[in-house]
């Protein structure tokens, strides 16, 4: 079983590896991106999916661990193996300002317009999950990063059911800090 | 209200009316509007595309 953990940039996919990471599940990373302010409790990322487009000779070494890989990417997954998504969801407000200020701490300015990115980005997610239901190699948990932080027991609980394997589940939940929780979006009247 | 009109030279309208036909349109227009909105889906999803490898990149998540 090969898990991948994923979702848009800036959707939570670091803290979820980091609870599977904690809760003693194997999780395939490297330290080639260290923490930084836009993640204090490190990437867990693994430095070749971000060639993954040209080469999955790295998908050995994922057996039995989970992987982090951003959803544009997943069409790149080779279709010999079955995979166990988790699919993180966030307010795409909030993931697109998560993104901008990344950007802005990594001293770049793509010039990309908000309201187009928002645009491709809710048109990619449907698009992706359209995809994922047509392969039978996908089981798919979805998570909301908002709820996670919440509800921290109960979203530890379905990730542990989903997987089906023991995990440290005060652990996991320890990792939840709601105070990284830092671009929230305004309940909508 | 007027309709948009576009000019094309009378031989390609020929052959677009030749076209249209043998593929079973029932006129050139909705031939013609069936290509338009195509070309302008694959417009916009290429520009979709690149803009989020542009962004992807920024972020570091691809090369």
């Amino acid at each position: 079983m090969i898990v991948v953990v994923t979702g848009l940039p800036r959707s939570g996919t670091s803290l979820m590896m980091q609870m599977l990471h904690a809760g003693g599940f194997p999780v395939l990373c490297d330290d080639q991106r260290p923490a930084d302010d836009s993640n204090p409790a490190g990437y867990f990322e693994f430095e070749p999916i971000r060639r993954i487009d040209r080469d999955q000779s790295w998908l050995a070494l994922a057996e039995g661990k989970a992987v982090k890989v951003v959803s544009p990417l997943l069409r790149y997954l080779p279709a010999s193996q079955d995979y166990r998504l988790i699919f993180m969801a966030r307010d795409l407000r909030e993931t697109l300002r998560s993104q901008k200020t990344m950007l802005i701490r990594r001293g770049i300015d793509d010039g990309l317009n908000d309201s187009a990115m928002a645009d491709h980005f809710s048109r990619h997610l449907t698009e992706i999950r359209q995809w994922i239901r047509k392969q039978d190699r996908f089981t798919v948990l979805d998570c909301d990063y908002a709820r996670l932080v919440a509800d921290p027991a109960s979203g530890v609980d379905s990730v542990c059911d989903f997987l089906g394997v023991p995990l440290g589940r005060q652990a996991m939940r320890d990792v939840i800090r709601p105070e990284l929780y830092r671009q929230r979006s305004e309940p909508e009247q | 209200m007027f309709e948009p009109r576009i000019r094309i030279d009378r031989e390609l309208h020929r052959q677009v009316e030749e076209v249209a036909r043998q593929a079973g349109y029932s006129s050139v227009e909705e031939f013609v509007t069936h290509l338009l909105e195509k070309a302008v889906a694959d417009a916009r999803q290429s520009q979709s595309e690149q803009d989020v490898r542009q962004r992807l990149k920024g972020l570091g998540y691809i090369e």
